[in-house]
């Protein structure tokens, strides 16, 4: 038996056995029968040891260079270092969807173990759900996008995207992102199952958020590396372009985080239940929306270098799905009555719902933007862009909005308050707002968004700051509430970082031939020389730049122009020197070798570091917030000490 | 059955979807020309080799075929045998004319030494001829008919069985 | 016979925008003003070899090609609209980071606010029945712990 043959052999049992599971754990739904969740939850087990084992037959063959299996004679290489290799797995269409399915063996096995002593109600459908949309990508992997397929075997092939090769980051970065889009899958399961038993009670709530939570994580750090990739090799000094990929990651990430903040509003007030599974719903429908973004090929971006011919039976998915869920919530929600109700709009609550208004505002007015050349198209005939410009106008009024409330939110107690508890809670951070409002115009921050943004972050910094400090022992007491504020320091900082960085950025053209060197705001670069490198895969013509501040050697930079084999035009690839204070970046327009001559993009970026950093510190605040809680007993104190702690 | 909720997603079903599937098999990077059915925008450029100005004008009462293309382009190599061949046998009732971008003269003049040399090729000046057409890359074709009017673009390789759809139009008129 | 009027008109040198888009409308722009200007109106053009990128933001040599023209546009006193009006002539509105608010293409302003409209309007609605208190039948006091005692009676495990 070839390695090829053994790939398609476990494809297909993955095909029988996630679609028999599906069946099984409906049945069992419907019929409450505990010998067929046991069953289910087998079935579930064997999915996912069957995708490992695909996956590692794959790796087995990438490692070992067999050409005969088809994928590895499209992405394989001698002469790649092992670790390309290994990431091989995702580079090109066929492996990436592989790597979906293994990543969603491994979240459906982790997710039918943790729940296995709670909520027997819910699971039986849960696992259903799981294991049909798994049955939906091993039939991608079994027919449209085989990647075990046999091939007469060559002596080399020519190696995985050169993309790929070109930067550390393009490794890590598609794992995070599928880490994030195909965890949504089980929070989707949750939802679907209390839909269909037709109840969403407390004891399924825990499990919910965690499942929401894990993935938004991943997608969180995972939307932060593909702006710092962009930033890192596209050459232009940003790191986000509104670019449809972009947008793609972005969608679900919006109502994920909606979902978060509005289940908030239903553990404590029993409301929002129906609105809370529309947002699940939504995100996993986007996370599907995106994937067939990025591989239809219908969309113009710099990300979607796997262009395929799944594009069809993605939307099939995506249309089977959305029915699915429409149908199933028009059936349902009327049954999720609400057992709470409020006391005040003027409330923490009450801005819990403006929060997810602006949450959803923003995910449609991305959506609208991403889509709306279709739309045009489609109606007219006429290709049309909506670009940066339309999204920095759109998108910047509503963030400043949501940062406000950031502030405001977490100021205001839970229930109503008097006109003088708010004016108490509301009065003292407008200090914060004019501290960082003064630092931002004394640094010469004059940008009306910017100046918003730093007094907005000022407020929400204090409030955050101060709901952090409280209660010394919170820690321990209520981790979670601590770990929303880290999160939300996070944000915080990241806005500032973006407002920032985005406006107050310097730019300047230099000439430079050998020897020459050039003032660049506190900058001083000096050209030592042009060389031409052949690399296996491409030709390089490297500039090489002494950097100095204020007459003090810093580093060398050696921006490139990369001409890769396949590729029509050069690809530049920039060099950044990074500080606490900001980055300066070098990229290159025009190069000359036989002149020694180069013209370089000199770019002086404050602050840009800082957004990496405060998105990984968002992503610990959520870490934070997945460690178990205690006991059921202390759970329901806490609520109690929160509001005394608040009035 | 909570009706609201069953026509309100279902009408974005239909939207989102309808979309979608309208978007499929379209290639985004093929964009129409809104030059088509307009005047070619004039110009008047210097001829590899000989040096002499061509002014497009020059050309009218015959159909113009205006190749757009760069010696650093792959595909263009493809497609350089075919429009020398039809040069030479649709010449002098066709006019084609190559404008070359992006490119120096030294090169240009060792590719056509190399691959044949049919027609003229004028060199663009820094990239405003291509821009005044809506080139975005190289190569791509224009046709014009006998009073100047363009009547079709073509983008990527052209090979004999387009050029000669392309060009029975741009005679009809 | 317009075609050959224009055909004729010009002598020497590539295509002028001043055959498209007619005479300079504002006025000639020179120093930091100009720097200033050219990345604005660059960043409202979308580079055509690229994948969505304005021509600002690209290094290719097209974007700079086409950089250069909008920098020479405004020197000679082009206004931003003249200039984009030049780039949609030759591209089509494809070119357009910013769609105009326009025909089908003012939608893509609108339909945001009206979301955001709507929505607004339905969160208010929805806080205003959530203060009344509830249908007897249905209220229940919020309370995490009396749910999990539900929960219980109810079948499921907590």
């Amino acid at each position: 038996m070839t390695t090829a043959s053994i790939g398609r052999f476990v494809i297909l049992a993955s095909v029988l056995v996630s679609t028999g599971g599906a069946v099984i754990g409906f049945y069992a739904g419907r019929s409450r029968s505990r010998a067929g969740l046991q069953w289910a939850r087998r079935f579930a087990y064997g999915y996912a040891l069957l995708m490992i084992a695909a996956t590692a037959v794959m790796e087995y063959a990438l490692l070992t260079h067999d050409f005969s299996v088809s994928y590895v004679a499209h992405v394989g290489s001698l002469t790649t270092p092992t670790w390309v290799t290994i990431a091989s797995l995702w580079s090109s269409l066929e492996g990436s969807i592989l790597f979906w399915g293994f990543i969603l063996g491994i979240y459906i096995a982790v997710a039918t173990y943790l729940t296995r002593k709670h909520n027997d109600e819910y699971m039986p459908d849960a696992i259903g759900v799981w294991l049909s949309c798994a049955a939906f990508f091993s039939f991608l992997i079994a027919a449209p996008a085989n990647p075990f397929l046999s091939v007469a075997p060559a002596a080399d092939g020519p190696g995985p995207n050169a993309l790929l090769q070109n930067h550390i980051l393009m490794v890590i970065h598609p794992p995070f992102l599928y880490l994030g889009y195909v965890g949504m899958t089980i929070p989707f399961g949750l939802a679907c199952a209390a839909l269909i038993q037709g109840r969403l009670g407390h004891s399924i709530l825990k499990p919910l958020r965690a499942a929401l939570m894990l993935p938004w994580i991943f997608l969180t750090i995972a939307i932060m590396l593909g702006g710092w990739w962009a930033y890192e090799v596209l050459g232009w000094g940003g790191y986000w372009a509104w670019d449809p990929v972009e947008n793609a990651s972005l969608l679900p990430w919006l109502t994920a985080t909606a979902a978060l903040h509005s289940m908030v509003v239903l553990e404590r007030r029993g409301v929002l239940k129906g609105w809370t599974i529309t947002l699940i719903q939504s995100t996993f429908l986007l996370t599907i929306l995106g994937t067939f973004m990025t591989r239809s090929g219908v969309f113009n971006s710099v990300h979607s270098f796997t262009q395929s011919a799944i594009g069809p039976t993605i939307l099939v998915f995506l249309a089977a799905v959305l029915i699915f869920s429409i149908v199933l919530l028009a059936l349902r929600i009327d049954r999720l009555e609400a057992d709470g109700n409020f006391d005040s709009g003027v409330s923490r609550e009450g801005m819990f719902l403006f929060n997810n208004l602006l949450f959803v505002v923003l995910t449609f007015t991305v959506l609208i933007g991403t889509v709306f050349p279709l739309i045009v198209e489609a109606v007219r005939g006429k290709q049309m862009s909506v670009g940066r410009p339309y999204f920095d106008s759109m998108v910047v009024p509503v963030g400043a909005l949501l940062l406000f409330l950031l502030g405001v939110g977490p100021a205001l107690p839970w229930g109503g308050a008097t006109a003088k508890q708010i004016r108490r809670a509301l009065l003292p951070p407008i200090g914060g707002a004019f501290v960082l409002l003064a630092l931002g115009f004394a640094f010469g921050a004059r940008n009306p968004w910017t100046l918003i943004t730093l007094a907005f972050g000022g407020y929400a910094a204090q409030v955050t700051l101060s709901q952090m400090r409280s209660p010394v022992t919170q820690l321990r007491r209520a981790r979670r509430r601590f770990a929303s504020y880290v999160v939300h320091s996070g944000v915080v900082i990241v806005f500032v970082a973006i407002a920032i960085s985005s406006t107050m950025r310097y730019t300047q053209e230099v000439h430079l031939t050998k020897g020459g060197s050039a003032n660049v705001g506190a900058y001083t670069i000096t050209l030592i020389g042009v060389d031409e490198r052949h690399e296996p895969n491409r030709f390089a013509t490297v500039a090489r730049f002494d950097v100095a501040k204020n007459g003090v050697h810093k580093t060398t930079l050696e921006p490139r122009m990369n001409q890769y084999v396949a590729m029509r035009e050069p690809i530049g690839t920039p060099d950044v020197y990074s500080t606490i204070g900001g980055d300066f970046y070098l990229s290159v327009m025009n190069i000359d070798a036989g002149a020694q001559s180069v013209a370089v993009n000199a770019i002086i970026t404050p602050f840009v570091g800082w957004i990496w950093g405060a998105v990984i510190l968002m992503g610990l605040g959520g870490v934070m917030a997945l460690v178990p809680q205690r006991t059921a007993r202390e759970h329901v104190v806490i609520p109690v000490i929160e509001d005394a702690v608040e009035a | 059955m909570n009706r609201t909720v069953l026509f309100v997603g279902f009408f974005i079903a239909v939207a989102v979807i309808g979309v979608l599937f309208v978007g499929l098999g379209k290639d985004p990077q093929v964009i129409d020309s809104p030059l088509i059915g307009h005047a070619a925008p004039p110009f008047a450029l210097k001829a590899v080799g000989s040096g002499e100005t061509i002014n497009l004008a020059q050309f009218r009462g015959r159909p113009v075929v205006l190749n757009f293309w760069a010696t650093w382009c792959g595909p263009c190599y493809e497609e350089h045998p075919t429009l020398v061949a039809n040069a030479r046998q649709m010449q002098p009732s066709v006019q084609f004319l190559g404008v070359v971008f992006q490119d120096t003269e030294d090169q240009i003049q060792k590719f056509l030494n190399e691959r044949g040399n049919a027609y003229p090729t004028v060199i663009d000046d820094a990239g405003k001829t291509a821009i005044a057409y809506g080139v975005g890359g190289v190569p791509e074709t224009f046709f014009l008919d006998k009073n100047g009017t363009i009547v079709a673009k073509f983008a990527g390789p052209l090979n004999t069985e387009t050029l000669q759809s392309y060009l029975q139009k741009a005679m009809k008129q | 016979m317009i075609a050959a009027i224009l055909l004729l008109l010009v002598t020497t040198g590539a295509p002028d925008a001043s055959m498209s888009v007619g005479p300079p409308q504002g006025r000639p722009m020179s120093g930091a003003a100009l720097d200033t200007r050219t990345v604005e109106v660059a960043s409202l053009i979308r580079c055509p070899v690229c994948q969505g990128m304005s021509i600002a933001d690209s290094p290719s040599e097209m974007a700079v090609n086409m950089k250069h023209q909008v920098r020479a546009l405004l020197e000679r006193g082009y206004t931003q609209d003249q200039i984009l009006d030049y780039f949609e002539r030759s591209y089509g509105q494809f070119v357009l980071l910013k769609p105009r608010f326009q025909g089908v293409n003012a939608l893509v302003w609108l339909l945001p606010l009206v979301a955001l409209a709507i929505g607004a309007a339905i969160v208010v609605a929805k806080a205003k029945r959530l203060q009344k208190p509830s249908d007897p039948a249905t209220q229940r006091p919020s309370d995490p712990y009396l749910d999990q005692v539900r929960n219980l009676v109810s079948g499921g495990k907590p």
